[in-house]
């Protein structure tokens, strides 16, 4: 059996200069991002943290790989409720330029079978996602119901 | 064969729009024609009606059967390609749409799957979904499609 591993491929009308910049600039992932704050130095080795705006504790991890513009990889861990006792899993961040547009490939794996963290951001992704397309293209963000209604729900650990 | 051995594409977009709307875009000639390829889409859109998609040229890309219909909801077809002679070897697909408004937003689930192992159709519309979406979303929310699915040229 295959291990579980999410993929997106998200499209966007932009720079491979923007769509970096709102992965790794805190003050524009709170925008997008539904109030993370995703916070590091971005250097090999650096800690990241995803500072989560309705969860005490950060999501955290470690710069894997770095090609600005091109290619962002870190690795993921939650640390509320049962995802805590998980191993660390890895994004990646993939930047492809095509002519006016940038294609954004997503990949989160690292993952042991029945993860709950796996089930949690393969709900998250495509919503942050959306929202990072929708910020860069049109200046707006999008906003889901548990964000307003229920600031403490878990779905807002890994959104 | 087991349910994870069905090869399935499963793409989860949010766009800021009507249920309305975005049933209105998925099927509707004036918008399929400027984010997905040049096509639009011919059928009496009730159940057991045929439906296809036609490529500007004046070819068949695809074509089925409507299984399922209840706007601005839910729209369940079958799906055979009619363009490359090894995708329609394969025959009838099952493609559903799924919207879901959540606030200020609208949440579509698009299902492609096939009732047969190492598809090569779905490996190719897997490939094919998240540009069509992608360029769906900004033309609802920005009035323009991305460039790159404008044109039939970008599917062949």
């Amino acid at each position: 059996m295959n291990k579980p591993s999410f993929v997106y491929v998200v499209y966007i009308a932009s720079t491979p200069e923007k769509v970096f910049a709102a992965l790794t600039d805190a003050a524009l992932t709170e925008q997008f991002w539904h109030g993370t704050r995703v916070v590091s130095d971005w250097k090999v080795g650096s800690p990241v943290a995803l500072e989560l705006k309705h969860q005490s504790k950060n999501i955290t991890g470690v710069v894997l790989e770095v090609d600005p513009l091109r290619r962002l990889v870190y690795s993921f861990q939650p640390h509320h409720g049962d995802m805590a006792d998980e191993e660390p899993s890895r994004v990646v961040f993939e930047i492809e330029p095509q002519k006016d547009q940038v294609k954004l490939t997503v990949v989160h794996d690292g993952f042991a079978d029945g993860s709950k963290v796996f089930e949690a951001i393969s709900r998250g992704w495509p919503l942050i996602l959306s929202s990072l397309k929708s910020f860069i293209e049109s200046g707006k963000v999008l906003y889901p119901d548990w964000y307003c209604e229920n600031a403490s729900a878990a779905q807002g650990a890994t959104s | 064969m087991t349910a994870a051995a069905k090869p399935r594409f499963v793409y989860v977009t949010y766009v800021r729009t009507t249920p309305g709307r975005l049933w209105q875009a998925l099927i509707e000639p004036e918008f399929t024609r400027q984010y997905w390829a040049g096509t639009w889409q011919e059928s009496e859109w009730k159940v057991g009606a045929a439906w296809r998609i036609m490529i500007p040229d004046g070819r068949v890309a695809d074509s089925g059967e409507i299984i399922e219909i209840d706007a601005p909801r839910r729209l369940v077809l079958t799906w055979r390609n009619e363009f490359r002679p090894e995708l329609h070897a394969e025959g009838y697909s099952r493609l559903s749409y799924v919207i879901e408004q959540q606030g200020d937003m609208v949440k579509l689930t698009v299902t492609h799957e096939i009732d047969r192992p190492e598809s090569k159709f779905i490996e190719a519309v897997s490939s094919g979904w998240p540009a069509i979406l992608s360029s769906l979303k900004s033309l609802l929310e920005t009035g323009e499609s991305l460039e790159a699915t404008r044109r039939w040229s970008f599917a062949k």
